[in-house]
């Protein structure tokens, strides 16, 4: 590459010296509601992310296999069609099976205060609904990650 | 659209000829002198100005910016081109009808809830569906669990639609029906309905979306590549033109389009390009355009930027009529008409201090009204949370009644009229619509256009757009980023229990149950058998196939052996 | 997982988790954590085929891979993808977009694939990729084919590291040759021209054929073969080509000669670095800039110059 603000040719690598946290954005559904994913995938990038959106309808195994592939930091689950308790649970499930623990879960979309909990104890965080400040999720996704890494390294 | 290679390329020159009359003099100098003086007196720092379409608003218009022939742009109502309305005494003859969108839970759920809102003085039905309808899956199948009901009603089998008009009379009622890909076999489902019933097809009324370009673009709800959709769209359109003249087979939906986050100029563009695509298709089949155009009906968003809307609407008018003329060689009056339904946007509500929606929906409201709409529906101030409640639903008519009847804005027709900001802005929409569709045009028409992702594309960089600016304060949603109220309270909201999925569960077991297998099977193989020969139309097999209570995923994977899944292009 | 030991074994064992761990060392990693992975992996690879795609973007490689990608599945062997995305030269963040172009494909046929950011790197991304490549030989992939970003240095580097290397054009030969690195052309093994339904991609065969035509006559003879996505067309040519290339390299005792040299050179240089300059750094910085530094250099190599290099 060449060109660019920070990058020229053999100029600062320095950016990239610190791992760029890598995230899964996924929509695990029937749900083709992907405004708000299509906003993340380049707001995440915008912020130093490395951003795989795996497109509509995975199934939330497919979701949990990429995650694992790919070694993700965080997966962001969004739903906006009411079914986040029952399709957020069963990622959760594969999860747990695997044994896999080093990966953080966040949620967002349509989902009332009073799901919040629930999700929660499930290990999801976040669960931000519609006009949550970029700001506000991106941080929160930075925070997740780090507990991820400091897992990683055990 | 490969004939007459040049029409969008003409038709963009002349409109930005037309769109770029310099200011008069007199408007110069009043810059130079009053305002110049009035600004630096009380030390007014200039800013820049624009509508979601990018558009830059300037501080006055005036006369000397219209165009020459304003006089042939407006027309009058019920008059070609259209901008001023499609009926010459528009509200006054008729208001526009009052559709609430409604559909949630169980088919019981939803039979109570028309009821009711026709006990409240509704003048027409609307359905919505689940997801697990929309795409075509069982209640019964692992997908669909914890999706059943949430959106919108399910529907699996011809049963359940019989519990949802239970008790209404189909010759009666107008039902709009949002649903797309699966729309055949819902609109097959209607009527068995109503020939069990007795009615004659010809008497029964309603609209099914059936807008697959749109699904591509912006919903995403599909269940075939473009191809097998688009088959079922002509073979529903030739069925129904025979057959059922009063049901509306295609509704092209800018709604979504704007919902996904694109701007009102490219939800004009785009559901525009959509619907020549469908005149277009129906010209190949060897349809008369003045015989099928009149029954393709559009959808609008009408969303915050009061006066955008309002040229948006005009604009779409006076476009698709020009279009109908000229390019497809329309000749009926009837067949240029652009006739639509409206609803207020849900992207500008926020759960945040949530009856400012309120408000919200009001201004919306008016601009549909202020532009010229055939019907309304108004979001309910929860919506940003959920399906509305009751109470909210009821507070969302009656804004449209008091529009209606107390606030005078129906005395006249397009009170607007001859503004000359929304002159310039209907006039400047008009040619930005155009620039798209002679991009579009360039990219092999829409169909290409949408598979290579360019519209998707678009609307995703609008939509970041404007998320930045309202992250910078460059936009202002009150409640969301100015005015945030710290102590809010999560308020009452409609919660769609286990009962709609267990009640589901329980009828698809029975109707498994009950029905004649053999008939089911040999109804499934006819209809593969339609499907796979082009000359076949599959309407009447699909028919046939929900009326041996075969389910929407038995009937859908027929066509699924034959055309495949779809993969959209990468987006982002 | 740190315990490299428990890894390395994890990998040879096949396990997806331990795979992806280990690639992430390889991206990331302490160059120390680095090179005690490669060590210990190396006498577990040396079988994979590496298959490199390069070409301009949107000339559809990744549509390419994933159909090539089931056939060769199809054939029962251990396929895995590497694709490369290119990373934001403004904020550092990429959007890994080639994933969902193949994605369907890998789910059904169990194919690992691995997404990596090129992160602007210069030559970093080599080192990443042929970590990368090494763990997906040790855990028994027998074809790694991976997919370039097109453009710049660090594809000619990946290159490097492959045993077969694949450019992908299209119609409209001209600018895409103009838009990918110089140098593609005369490294490439197989050509294949794209999108053979469209106008113009028989002239762009005929020009491939025409510049492969001068080719010295002995070793193997360079191929041109055109594909389709929209009609699945040249599919099969294709893998059957690289599967001739693979045999015929196979043959000549050279399969994975290229990575030998590059992971040799890669331990030089980054020692050379870290036992030689970073020393000889701290004692010119010491030396202020009324000295002359060519001279000052010159001085340093004459005072190493005392060894000399010997046979191993």
């Amino acid at each position: 590459m060449s060109g660019g603000k920070y990058m020229a040719d053999g100029k600062n690598q320095s950016l990239f010296r610190e791992k760029p946290i890598k995230v899964l954005l996924a929509k695990p559904g029937i749900d083709g509601h992907d405004r708000g994913v299509l906003v993340l995938a380049k707001a995440f990038r915008d912020a130093g992310m490395e951003v795989l959106y795996v497109g509509l309808l995975p199934t939330p195994e497919d979701v949990v296999d990429t995650a694992i592939n790919e070694d993700v930091d965080v997966i962001a689950l969004s739903l906006l069609n009411g079914a986040h308790l029952t399709v957020f649970r069963k990622v959760m499930d594969i999860m747990k099976n695997k044994g896999i623990d080093d990966i953080s879960v966040v949620g967002g979309g349509t989902i009332p205060d009073e799901d919040k909990p629930e999700l929660e104890a499930l290990g999801i965080s976040g669960n931000y609904g519609p006009g949550t400040p970029l700001s506000t999720i991106i941080e929160h996704v930075r925070m997740r990650a780090e507990e991820a890494r400091i897992k990683k390294l055990r | 659209m490969p004939e007459n290679d040049t029409f969008w390329k003409n038709k963009l020159m002349e409109l930005e000829k037309r769109n770029s009359k310099p200011e008069g003099d007199k408007t110069a100098k009043w810059r130079k002198t009053t305002l110049q003086k009035w600004n630096s007196a009380t030390g007014y720092e200039e800013k820049e100005y624009s509508n979601s379409s990018s558009i830059p608003i300037k501080d006055i218009y005036t006369d000397d910016i219209l165009p020459e022939n304003m006089d042939e742009l407006l027309g009058l109502p019920g008059e070609y081109p259209f901008t001023r309305g499609v009926y010459p005494n528009m509200y006054r003859g008729k208001l526009w009808t009052m559709r609430m969108f409604s559909g949630f839970g169980s088919p019981e759920d939803t039979n109570r809830r028309l009821k009711y809102l026709i006990s409240h003085g509704e003048t027409g039905l609307s359905v919505a569906f689940d997801m697990p309808t929309l795409y075509a899956y069982d209640a019964d199948n692992v997908r669909s669990q914890g999706e059943i009901g949430k959106c919108g009603v399910n529907v699996t089998s011809l049963k359940d639609m019989e519990v949802i008009f239970d008790g209404i009379n189909l010759s009666e009622v107008t039902t709009s029906m949002t649903i797309n890909a699966p729309a055949a076999i819902l609109t097959a489902m209607y009527f068995a309905i109503a020939q069990k019933e007795g009615h004659d097809l010809r008497n029964i009324g309603g609209t099914v979306q059936a807008d697959i370009l749109k699904e591509y673009i912006a919903q995403k709800e599909w269940i075939y590549p473009p191809e097998g959709h688009i088959r079922i769209i002509r073979d529903m359109m030739s069925y129904c033109t025979k057959n059922a003249p009063k049901w509306n087979y295609i509704s092209i939906s800018g709604y979504h389009i704007r919902e996904a986050g694109s701007s009102a100029v490219q939800e004009l563009a785009f559901t525009l390009a959509d619907g020549f695509y469908y005149v277009d298709m129906g010209i190949k089949e060897g349809l008369d355009v003045n015989e099928f155009a009149p029954r393709l009906s559009f959808f609008f968003n009408s969303s915050i930027n009061f006066f955008e809307e309002i040229a948006k609407m005009r604009a779409a008018r006076r476009i698709w009529a020009t279009v109908l003329k000229e390019k497809f060689h329309a000749t009926s009056q009837k067949a240029m008409t652009l006739r639509f339904h409206t609803q207020t946007s849900g992207y500008s509500l926020t759960w945040q201090q949530p009856l400012n929606n309120i408000i919200r929906t009001t201004i919306e409201a008016m601009a549909a009204i202020l532009g010229g709409t055939q019907s309304l529906h108004t979001n309910s101030y929860d919506e940003a949370w959920a399906l509305p409640s009751e109470e909210a639903v009821k507070v969302a008519l009656r804004t449209q009644q008091i529009l209606a009847e107390e606030t005078g804005i129906i005395d006249t027709i397009d009170p607007l009229g001859g503004s000359y900001y929304i002159e310039y802005l209907t006039s400047k929409m008009e040619e930005e619509a155009y620039r798209y569709f002679e991009k579009i045009e360039s990219l092999g028409g829409i169909l290409e256009a949408v598979k290579k992702g360019y519209i998707q594309r678009e609307i995703a960089a609008t939509s970041y757009r404007r998320q930045k600016r309202l992250e910078d304060e460059k936009e202002i949603m009150v409640g969301v980023n100015k005015y945030v109220d710290p102590d809010e309270k999560p308020i009452n909201i409609l919660r769609i229990g286990k009962d709609a999925e267990e009640i589901q569960l329980k009828r698809i077991k029975e109707v498994k149950v009950g029905r004649d297998q053999d008939k089911v099977n040999d109804a499934l193989a006819k209809l593969d058998e339609a499907f796979r020969n082009p000359d076949e139309n599959v309407m009447p097999y699909i028919i046939e196939a929900v009326k041996t209570y075969a389910t929407i995923e038995e009937i859908s994977d027929v066509g699924r052996k034959i055309y495949g899944g779809w993969k959209e292009p990468v987006i982002v | 997982m740190t315990n490299i030991g428990d890894l390395v074994e994890g990998v040879v064992r096949s396990d997806r988790r331990s795979i992806a761990r280990a690639i992430s060392y390889m991206e990331d990693g302490h160059t120390e954590i680095k090179k005690e992975i490669m060590e210990k992996l190396y006498s577990h690879c040396g079988k994979a085929h590496v298959v490199g795609i390069t070409g301009p973007p949107g000339i559809g490689k990744s549509t390419l891979i994933g159909n090539i990608s089931v056939l060769l599945a199809q054939k029962g062997m251990n396929v895995s993808v590497l694709a490369v995305d290119a990373s934001s030269p403004y904020s550092g963040g990429s959007l890994l977009g080639n994933r969902i172009r193949m994605q369907e494909n890998l789910f059904n046929y169990g194919i690992y694939m691995r997404s990596l950011a090129n992160r602007g790197a210069r030559g970093g991304l080599s080192v990443s990729c042929m970590g990368a490549v090494n763990v997906l030989d040790a855990s028994g992939s027998e074809i790694i084919l991976i997919e370039t970003v097109g453009a710049g240095q660090a594809d000619l580097d990946i290159m490097n590291l492959a045993d077969t290397t694949i450019l992908v054009l299209g119609p409209g030969l001209g600018d895409q040759i103009q838009a990918i690195k110089a140098g593609i052309m005369e490294i490439a093994d197989l050509f294949v021209i794209n999108k053979m339904d469209i106008d113009g991609s028989y002239f762009a065969m005929k020009d491939i054929e025409e510049v492969i035509s001068m080719d010295d006559p002995r070793g193997f003879r360079r191929r041109v073969t055109g594909t389709s996505a929209t009609d699945h067309a040249g599919y099969d040519e294709l893998v059957n080509t690289i599967l001739d290339h693979g045999r015929y390299i196979s043959g000549e005792g050279i399969i994975g000669r290229k990575r030998f040299l590059m992971g040799a050179r890669w331990i030089l240089e980054s020692e050379i670095g870290r036992i030689i300059i970073d020393p000889a750094m701290d004692i010119i910085k010491k030396k202020g800039t009324d000295k002359n530094p060519y001279v000052l250099a010159e001085n340093i190599i004459s005072q190493l110059n005392a060894g000399v290099l010997k046979e191993l």
